[in-house]
């Protein structure tokens, strides 16, 4: 993000946002970010967001897990050191089934997890800049790259998609 | 002519059962209102005569077998009763829960909950074969453990408990409908406000009487055996194909034209509904199977061993169909909300919850597994019967509860992506 | 998304988006009143008895419990199934009340997690000092060792392991992804300085990005998707503790479902009890309503019977199975020496939730308290009774005993209190009590404010 610079604008109201994107969007105004308090109903569709994979990502760490928890059970029951338990077969699948579960169950949780800060950047001292500390407490805001010398343009863009406080930032 | 409009529907409705309507609302006719027409009904009718005519042959090349033929009354006897009374449920928990989005495809769990007077009706058949199916109704015959069990499982106490949940819950269901018709017909929101106290009656009772209901007509069939899951086991499979079947009605009324409001969210939470509740039947199933095979303990164990040995194809095929099958078909968000998915899950289910219905009644009935033209007969003619009167309650009231104070939440709304 | 004028309204006075920033915030700042302080230095008096208690037992041994045969199991293990029951509330509220779209939950699922995971660190505590040899307690995890040696697959309390741990993690992860926003709104209020840093640092960089929030979105109803069979699966195990046994009373299939319903119903119990102070002193009343209220008692009435048709149950089946061992555990239940505690479970579990079919009861919040403490306390003797009683007299009428904890085993229950609440109350200064972000999205459709103006 180093050398770059942006210029925002914010809203007041969730609808309003959503009006002044798609302003932006009928000039082919390319919108860097947006950013708000809250998930905002929609706003997915409008910027024509791609659909997550995480949901794949946690399901295939699950089916791993359950595969893994199952196969060991087994391997140790069966292979490893197979014991007597009170007449139990070796490979007594109704026992299994709750461990595999479980670690079926913590395997999709990290890789949900993991999945979803890598994707998105986020972590212990991750280098994300604020650009106005007031977008986590009531301001919806958009962001737009300065290509150039177009800020000022941006600047005028933002402005007639009704947003309040326009600003210049240089990272 | 096609049909009559919403509001003649409603003020001949609210006439049958003898409601004190005041007409005043304005009905909106976007809402197709669905008429019971000659094509269906004689659809509707050739399965029925079929499901009769195999049914009779299959009676009359069994007439040496009488406890293969009272079985079949019990299985498709209780297996459709109990999927309309879990389609009642669906409705009053609905209500209980102060649900919106339920509303747009009401009318057809209500509908479908209709039919437990005529299914009392089977039930009460049953009891006329009672000696054919139940051990300990030879009460001349019975040993030290039946004994023990007679002052409740005795033929008279057990008929006169058939005939008392029959007649409560039919009672509970009609008076139901009326209140769900009057508050149509009505600004009043009166109405509505006595369904919840209903609703709330309601599950109390059917909470004590779908258990017990299940160990007397299940249950006891195996009677030197119980488990104090198996009434909310048999519950649980029973509201899975009641979803099953409300997803099946979906679907052949959006074919035909109606329900052109019913939206992806609300397949969307149906299929939430048959996969969630799928699950949890499968978790039912493991805990009563696991808890009993890990004690080892015979006089319970006795249960599965009959099934895996005398059964063993289809013990397993039960558990894998009614748990993989909805499991693995619809964990994927989009088949939930496309309704061919959804349909063809539902046939799985409602296919895989009768197979259950068989087992938990075959093995201590007859003793082998015995399938033919008289399973399938009976089935059949039940089953056309089940549609039968739903598609003619259905007719009989307007297609959505327009009035239902969250009634319009049904329409805006959606599941995150 | 549109909500009915007529249902009531979930946030009330004239709240703007600041506000909610600005309510849900004020507990952190400042310095902490005198009833926190207080509050704070009860439960680490009770702490520190606690872990007294804990020394003894390590250093003299379980001896100086007051287990005994038969009775292998007492208070120990029933204050382990106790707060793992009360646990249970948090992720019911926060994963299963998203998945059916209540958007009630999203004032208390914040502090409902944070209790669950208290709560769960309380019940693991048990498992592990009654093992009596602590510095081995790692032999419950398998590992490759050189005794060729592996744990057994097939005991409940392996599995219990399995099922405690992975919801302690998972718990973990729900609650603190579902922080993250918040604390980077907690980040953007403060002034320069080394509180700013540790909260930009624990915000992990959050910015609020819809990209982010999208992703967030998916990963929580997914979460909330594994969460719910989760938590079944986890007080499933800890009820097959019981059931995979031979002992009547123990053995019996309902028990899975019905403990889960007991979880959920104590855990609720506990919610309100926390919520109804918290409310007050704090200050959130507009946040947490009768609405609320009306909605967790409705939870609390539904298993509570759920819970009593388990007990009816249970009754009817000891009687129809004809098994006299059956028979006798609970006629000793009710009749025995430990009659007093199965009373006390009946009357607080069965009779005392069903006040709740009342309107006024419902809705009102001392009532309500009072109510959620006899449940609370109803669900602790039922695990009693279901330990004790069954132990202190099964088979073998020559084997009967009777048992009575010693003070040691009371110190360390009394120590999780201190455990608990100390952490409770460390967290309502540290972190937002309330999900912000959470309450800002229900804000136009369920608050007083803009309900108004859209009639």
């Amino acid at each position: 993000m180093e050398g770059k610079a942006f210029v925002s604008g914010y809203y007041l109201d969730d609808k309003d946002l959503v009006d002044g994107i798609r302003a932006l969007q009928e000039k082919s105004i390319e919108i860097t970010d947006v950013r708000t308090p809250f998930p905002v109903h929609g706003l997915d569709k409008v910027l024509k967001m791609r659909r997550s994979r995480l949901p794949r990502a946690g399901f295939i760490a699950g089916a791993l897990g359950a595969l893994i928890g199952f196969g060991f059970q087994a391997w140790v029951f069966t292979q490893a050191w197979p014991l007597n338990f009170g007449g139990k077969p070796f490979l007594s699948v109704p026992s299994f089934i709750p461990v595999t579960f479980e670690l079926s169950v913590l395997c999709a949780a990290f890789a949900l997890v993991f999945g979803f800060l890598m994707r998105s950047g986020l972590g212990p001292g991750a280098p994300n800049v604020i650009f106005d500390e007031e977008v986590t407490n009531d301001r919806f805001q958009i962001l737009l790259e300065v290509k150039g010398d177009n800020s000022e343009q941006l600047q005028a863009e933002l402005q007639s998609a009704g947003a309040e406080g326009v600003q210049h930032h240089d990272v | 002519m096609l049909g009559r409009s919403l509001k003649s529907q409603v003020v001949a409705a609210c006439k049958l059962y003898r409601l004190r309507t005041n007409i005043d609302t304005k009905f909106n006719t976007m809402y197709k209102s669905f008429e019971f027409d000659k094509k269906l009904k004689s659809i509707l009718f050739a399965v029925i005569i079929l499901g009769a005519l195999l049914s009779v042959i299959g009676i009359v090349t069994n007439l040496d077998h009488t406890h293969r033929i009272w079985s079949n009354v019990l299985l498709n006897g209780f297996f459709f009763t109990a999927i309309a009374l879990g389609a009642a449920f669906f409705v009053i928990v609905h209500v209980l829960g102060e649900s919106g989005w339920h509303t747009a495809v009401q009318r057809i769990p209500e509908a479908m909950s209709l039919y437990v007077p005529l299914g009392g009706v089977f039930m009460i058949l049953v009891l006329v074969g009672m000696h054919d199916i139940y051990h300990w109704s030879h009460t001349e015959d019975l040993d030290e453990i039946l004994l023990g069990k007679s002052a409740y499982l005795n033929p008279t106490f057990f008929s006169i408990r058939t005939v008392v949940y029959i007649i409560l819950w039919s009672f509970l269901i009609i008076q139901f409908r009326k209140l769900s018709l009057a508050s149509d017909g009505s600004d009043d929101i009166r109405y509505f406000n006595k369904t919840r106290t209903l609703s709330a009656i309601f599950i109390v009772l059917f909470a004590i009487t779908s258990s017990t209901s299940a160990w007397d007509w299940i249950m006891s069939i195996d009677a030197h055996w119980f488990s104090t899951l198996f009434g909310w086991y048999i519950f649980v499979g029973s509201f899975v194909s009641s979803i099953a079947f409300i997803i099946i009605f979906v679907f052949i009324l959006m074919k035909m034209g109606y329900l052109e409001h019913v939206n992806d969210e609300h397949l969307h939470d149906l299929g939430k509904y048959l996969f969630g509740f799928s699950i949890f039947w499968a978790y039912l199933w493991v805990s009563q199977y696991l808890l009993i095979w890990y004690s080892n303990i015979p006089e319970e164990t006795v249960y599965y061993v009959k099934r895996m040995e005398d059964f063993g194809f289809v013990f397993y095929a039960n558990v894998i169909i009614n748990f993989l099958a909805p499991f693995l078909i619809l964990m994927a968000r989009g088949s939930k909300r496309r309704l061919n998915w959804l349909l063809v899950t539902s046939i799985i289910v409602f296919l895989g919850h009768w197979l259950d219905t068989y087992l938990a009644i075959m093995p201590g009935t007859i003793g082998h597994p015995e399938f033919g033209i008289l399973e399938i007969g009976m089935t059949v003619f039940v089953l056309g019967i089940f549609c039968f009167v739903f598609f003619r309650n259905f007719a009989k009231a307007p297609v959505v509860p327009e009035n239902h104070p969250y009634f319009k939440e049904s329409f805006d709304y959606d599941n995150i992506r | 998304m549109y909500v009915s004028p007529v249902r009531e309204p979930l946030i009330s006075g004239e709240k703007s988006y600041s506000k909610v920033t600005e309510d849900i915030y004020a507990p952190m700042t400042g310095k902490p009143g005198k009833l926190w302080f207080g509050g704070l230095t009860l439960a680490l008096i009770a702490l520190g008895f606690g872990l007294f208690s804990i020394f003894i037992t390590v250093w003299d041994g379980i001896g100086t419990w007051g287990l005994d045969r038969t009775i292998g199991w007492g208070w120990g293990i029933t204050n382990f199934v106790w707060w793992v029951g009360i646990g249970h509330a948090g992720t019911f509220i926060s994963a299963i009340l998203l998945l059916f779209r209540q958007k009630w939950r999203t004032s208390i699922n914040r502090s409902a997690e944070a209790m669950t995971i208290f709560a769960v660190m309380c019940a693991g505590l048990f498992p592990l000092i009654h093992m009596g040899r602590l510095p081995l307690g790692f032999f419950i995890f398998p590992y490759p060792n050189t005794r060729d040696v592996w744990v057994n697959f097939n005991s409940p309390l392996l599995w219990d392991v399995f099922a405690i741990s992975t919801y302690l993690t998972v718990s973990l992860l729900f609650w603190y992804m579902g922080l993250i926003p918040d604390i980077g709104t907690i980040r953007d209020r403060l002034l320069p300085g080394l509180k700013k840093k540790v909260y930009n640092f624990l915000s992990f960089g959050w910015t609020g990005s819809a990209r982010h929030w999208a992703r967030h979105e998916s990963m929580s109803l997914i979460l909330a998707g594994l969460a719910a069979p989760l938590v079944l699966s986890v007080h499933t195990i800890v009820s097959f503790d019981f059931a995979t046994s031979v002992i009547p009373g123990w053995h019996t299939t309902i028990f899975p479902p019905y403990f889960v319903s007991g979880a959920v119903f104590s855990g609720f119990a506990m919610v309100l009890t926390l919520m109804i102070i918290t409310r007050k002193a704090i200050n959130l009343e507009d946040y947490i309503t009768k609405a609320h209220l009306e909605s967790m008692n409705k939870i609390i009435i539904t298993t509570g019977s759920i819970v009593g048709i388990a007990y009816i149950t249970e009754l009817f089946m000891a009687w129809y199975s004809g098994v006299v061992y059956e028979q006798y555990a609970f006629v000793n239940r009710a009749f025995g020496p430990y009659w007093w505690a199965y009373w006390i479970m009946m009357t607080c579990n069965v009779i005392t939730p069903q006040l709740f079919w009342f309107k006024k009861i419902r809705r009102s919040f001392l009532a309500t308290f009072i109510i959620s403490i006899f449940v609370n306390i109803g669900m602790w003797f039922e695990r009693f009774v279901i330990i004790v009683t069954s132990l202190h007299r099964d088979f073998l009428p020559s084997s009967w005993s009777m048992y009575s904890p010693t003070w040691v085993e009371v110190g360390i229950y009394i120590g999780t209190f201190g455990l608990f609440f100390t952490l409770f109350f460390l967290f309502i200064r540290a972190f937002p009590v309330i999900a912000i972000a959470e309450v800002k999205s229900v804000l136009k459709t369920s608050s007083e404010k803009f309900i108004k103006k859209g009639k």
